[in-house]
């Protein structure tokens, strides 16, 4: 495209915000459930497009892409991490301090209208075998090229059927310093990374198991 | 959405075809736009371009990796600097680590955006690319572009539903003659701490690149003008 006469920088502002453009999708997700009853017979199977990242998935990306600090001789943290993720501008500390992070999903039996600065699902479903909890396996992350899965096993001990319906992807940051003489300490800053909605929803017998997946696809 | 109910469907390794996945109806949750304003010897506007900008590679992965994935496969990732030099993140199972430094009031070791880094060669396969077909260099010389440094986002803006942020970085060509830019790429400077029992030891992992991508059309700079490049980052577009 050429443009021979001068271009308003307010012009500019809205070529850095483009509408569609007909290229390769930049990343795909979808979120899949697979549920068997106490027999272990498959009851239920969906598949989904994932729709709803979060700021702080963003924010999240941003570590990678502009690192932690600020610039070559700062420090202090870069913008996003501190205005976003509300991580210090500087931790504390008798000796470095270094991030690293986890992931997880969680399950939820309410319904919110999604918001980019969403943190928490509507009403999580605790981990347990009371009335209402389901009972959480260990997050389960792979990868194959660009595609990274994450994925929960969660059984119904309760006696009653748990309805399923909002899911997440929660990332933690963990900030790991020395608080004194070699003692390393941490501090824990947890959100929600994505936010989506079964409906109808995943119904869960007494005794059903079911494994919940999050796909991440970067094109590549 | 796509529901199987009934024996047909026990296996409990099933793999739905790819293309179950519906593209045409899919509201693609994250994208990133690549926006290039190119100004001539007095300022003007002379070019935009704008393309979808698609190529983390893989040290971009091995960047947001979580613990999990160190714990389970008891394995390591590895990234490649520009100067190919390959280096392994280590798991924890051993009770090993390693983690990305973080600004602090001791010892401060920085991981930071060294910049948009632009070149004038192409390569095909942007997951396996660690760094540019051909750097363009920062300086006045022939084919030479001076880089100023890049402006980091505050915010991240939000509109509805959607949320983005934005990378930019100018470069003046002082050259004498035009240069031709066909490839871009974000390159991060990583420093990384192991933890091996009580003790703990720092390094430098180089310039990483973590993004690249291949202009969809070369773009030219002429002799004493400018071009900006923009990386948009947005979720929900």
């Amino acid at each position: 495209m050429v443009t021979p006469d001068l271009m308003s920088e307010e012009d500019i502002t809205k070529l850095i915000m483009p509408d569609n453009l007909p290229d390769e999708q930049t990343f795909k997700a979808y979120v899949e459930a697979k549920i068997y009853d106490k027999e272990g017979h498959v009851i239920d199977y969906r598949r989904q497009p994932m729709r709803s990242l979060t700021q702080y998935f963003l924010a999240f990306l941003s570590i990678a892409l502009l690192g932690t600090y600020s610039g070559s001789s700062s420090t202090t943290a870069q913008s996003l991490l501190t205005n976003v993720l509300g991580m210090p501008s500087k931790q504390s500390s008798n000796g470095s301090a270094d991030i690293g992070y986890s992931w997880s999903i969680q399950l939820g039996s309410g319904t919110q209208s999604f918001s980019p600065t969403l943190n928490s699902l509507a009403a999580p479903i605790a981990n347990g075998s009371g009335a209402g909890q389901l009972t959480y396996g260990q997050t389960i992350v792979s990868y194959s090229g660009l595609t990274i899965n994450v994925s929960v096993t969660v059984t119904n001990y309760s006696p009653t059927t748990i309805n399923v319906t909002e899911i997440g992807l929660i990332g933690s940051i963990i900030l790991e310093y020395d608080s004194s003489s070699n003692t390393y300490a941490s501090a824990t800053f947890t959100y929600l990374f994505s936010y989506d909605t079964f409906s109808p929803a995943v119904t869960l017998p007494p005794g059903a198991i079911a494994t919940f997946q999050i796909v991440l696809t970067f094109s590549g | 959405m796509t529901m199987i109910i009934g024996e047909g469907a026990e296996d409990i390794n099933i793999r739905m075809p790819k293309d179950i996945y519906d593209n045409s109806n899919h509201e693609s949750t994250f994208n990133v736009y690549l926006t290039v304003v190119v100004r001539d010897n007095k300022g003007r506007v002379i070019r935009t371009h704008r393309q979808r900008s698609h190529s983390p590679t893989a040290n971009f992965r091995t960047a947001i990796l979580p613990e999990q994935w160190y714990r389970e496969t008891g394995t390591s990732a590895s990234w490649t600097n520009t100067s190919g030099t390959t280096n392994t993140i280590i798991s924890i199972p051993d009770g090993s680590h390693s983690l990305i430094s973080y600004p602090n009031s001791n010892t401060n070791y920085q991981t930071y955006l060294v910049g948009i880094m632009v070149g004038s060669g192409q390569q095909s396969n942007p997951e396996s690319a660690y760094k540019l077909a051909a750097p363009i260099a920062n300086g006045t010389g022939a084919g030479q572009l001076i880089y100023q440094p890049p402006t980091l986002p505050s915010q991240i803006m939000i509109n509805g539903n959607s949320a983005y942020f934005y990378i930019e970085q100018t470069y003046v060509n002082q050259s004498g003659g035009t240069v031709t830019i066909t490839e871009v790429g974000i390159v991060v400077e990583v420093y990384i701490t192991k933890y091996t029992g009580a003790s703990t030891a720092t390094y430098n992992q180089g310039n990483i690149l973590m993004w690249y991508d291949v202009l969809s059309s070369p773009i030219s700079v002429p002799n004493g003008g400018s071009v900006t490049i923009y990386f948009t980052f947005m979720v929900n577009p």
